[in-house]
């Protein structure tokens, strides 16, 4: 009798959470499954595949050049994401958190270009970076006769970097918010033990709040690396990887394989080296960290 | 006097500093509504400043020519089912996640936490062949679905530890006065858990219309399509009237930057969550 009643109050548990597993399976773990092994397949994405077994990886390590390029894009932009919006964010969330008055407003203010959507935030820049209409006018007339003639987007030297400019205009208040967070939950008494022992404000920045935000900064350089690896929306909205290749990455050359292209096999192919990227880079930077004492897991 | 000289500067250069920042964060904003009440030479000549002679005429043009009436009620229903398929699945999920006792507990919580990270490109293609053959590739319902499947795991954890710091004696002083589980979930939990919920309706709704990926690849019909294909669609064919652009960037990021001025504590406390627990 009780052991009836224990399992109908699994039953009850399996209802609630099925729908959601469920769903979940159907559209994204299975699907992501059969991309592994569709990699093997010579397929187009909607008639019939032909196994040609490693063939796709051949080709991606051998023949495709773009490859090699897209990673080292994907790289620099690593780069440019683990310092650049890090230091920014970290030094403006350290001076926030000692404000007393407009902390909130301030953070209502830094945040505010993360929620707009990447096609919006890439447009409007693609519209200030116009060689003809946009900010170079303003340049120009403020004397930079150089400045005003670069062709931010134009110039397969510094496109990439001008497409990282505004994904981290978008980015750094996210990274400032996580820290402020972080910072607002270390606990004070630490700091005045540091005052007591005569520390000065950067030895307290060293020694209190750098150790006290330790499991955030090691999640941010995490996902900030992963998702590097797997950025996508602004290069594809401003340059779609032109100008010659300049931009391509991973995600871009995977979406002209897939669906420019239509040779979804090989595109499968490429989604497996990209994941396999990301998760050694998971695995590196837990060493790492665990070495450099940021995570004490 | 020299140490308060030597604080004051200090003070200065740091308000300095902050003011710049969220200058760099706002003004850029700004200027794309300002832009979008001046004329196209006007922009074309001056990219910054303010309006002359303020115009609505750029609102009407873009409004009418860029459809933005079909693309908004597109991507409201979308939304708005999305939002009650999620909320519904992933309460009901979330409760079992954080009340209940069944043997796939860990399990469940684990593959959620695995599914947070997994990236949209391992499934996409996958996905356009499996809608393809449904026959719902360049429908609403198709977009629904995916939508539906990509937030909930995130939403699901999210749900999940705000639940856990509910009291578990209330559902049970309310098992005992003779309720189902379902019923104490929607009529102890539910109430008291009213604001997590709004949290996840806004996050879903947020992600829903600034999703492009996704609806760009699967809805090719322009009837059919959201507020940010339908902006990328306009911007790239009217790609030379730049006061255009600008006004179709307030029309598409209006309801976004309402939402969140309303509720920026929400918006701001459900997007970075995911760091708590690290």
């Amino acid at each position: 009798m009780k052991r009836r009643k224990v399992k109908k109050s699994h039953l009850v548990a399996y209802g609630f959470i099925l729908p959601a597993f469920i769903i979940h399976l159907c559209i994204i773990t299975l699907p992501s499954l059969s991309t592994l092994v569709m990699s093997l397949f010579d397929w187009n994405g909607l008639g019939k595949a032909e196994f040609i077994g490693f063939d796709n990886f051949v080709e991606i390590f051998t023949k495709d050049s773009v490859v090699k390029l897209a990673v080292i894009h994907n790289l620099e932009w690593l780069a440019v994401f683990v310092t650049v919006p890090l230091i920014l964010g970290f030094i403006v969330a350290i001076l926030v958190s000692r404000i007393k008055r407009f902390q909130m407003f301030l953070r209502t203010v830094y945040f505010m270009p993360y929620v707009i959507s990447a096609v919006v935030a890439g447009r409007i820049w693609t519209a200030y970076m116009n060689p003809f209409y946009g900010l170079n006018t303003i340049f120009g007339k403020m004397g930079f006769e150089k400045l005003s003639k670069v062709l931010w987007l134009g110039e397969p030297k510094i496109a990439l970097f001008s497409v990282a400019f505004v994904d981290n205009w978008h980015w750094w208040g996210f990274v400032m918010v996580l820290f402020l967070g972080a910072l607002q939950q270390v606990d004070p008494t630490l700091y005045e033990a540091a005052r007591v022992d005569g520390a000065n404000s950067l030895q307290e920045l060293i020694h209190v709040s750098i150790p006290g935000i330790r499991q955030t900064i090691a999640f941010v350089l995490i996902m900030t690396i992963m998702w590097s690896f797997l950025t996508f929306d602004y290069v594809y909205v401003m340059t779609n990887g032109g100008p010659a290749n300049s931009t391509e990455i991973l995600a871009t050359w995977i979406y002209k394989n897939a669906f420019v292209k239509y040779r979804a096999g090989y595109a499968n192919a490429l989604c497996v080296l990209q994941s396999g990227i990301c998760i050694i880079l998971y695995f590196f930077q837990k060493w790492v960290s665990k070495r450099g004492g940021l995570d004490d897991e | 006097m020299n140490k308060k000289w030597k604080s004051a500067i200090c003070t200065f250069i740091k308000w300095f500093f902050l003011i710049c920042m969220a200058s760099f964060a706002l003004i850029p904003l700004l200027q794309v509504v300002f832009n979008s009440f001046r004329s196209d030479q006007e922009v074309k000549a001056m990219p910054i400043g303010l309006p002359q002679k303020a115009t609505l005429e750029n609102y009407f043009d873009t409004w009418t020519i860029g459809e933005y009436g079909i693309a908004y009620l597109n991507t409201l229903l979308v939304a708005g089912v999305v939002i009650a398929v999620v909320l519904t699945v992933v309460g009901l999920g979330a409760y079992a996640l954080s009340k209940l006792d069944f043997r796939l507990k860990g399990f469940m919580t684990a593959y959620f936490f695995v599914a947070i990270s997994l990236p949209s490109f391992l499934y996409i293609v996958p996905d356009y062949s499996l809608l393809n053959r449904l026959g719902l590739v360049n429908t609403r319902v198709g977009l629904m679905i995916v939508y539906t499947a990509m937030q909930i795991p995130f939403n699901m954890l999210l749900l999940k530890t705000f639940l856990m710091g509910i009291p578990r004696e209330l559902e049970e002083a309310a098992k005992i006065d003779g309720c189902s589980e379902l019923d104490s979930f929607l009529k102890i939990t539910l109430p008291i858990a009213k604001p997590i919920f709004l949290t996840v309706a806004l996050l879903v709704f947020v992600n829903v219309w600034n999703e492009y990926l996704w609806s760009n690849t699967f809805v090719s019909d322009d009837a059919l399509k959201t507020v940010a294909t339908r902006f990328v669609r306009f911007t790239g064919q009217y790609g030379s009237n730049m006061a255009r652009i600008y006004t179709a960037s307030v029309i598409t990021m209006a309801p976004i930057v309402i939402l969140y001025l309303l509720f920026s504590r929400k918006f701001i406390e459900g997007m970075t969550s995911g760091s708590v627990k690290g």
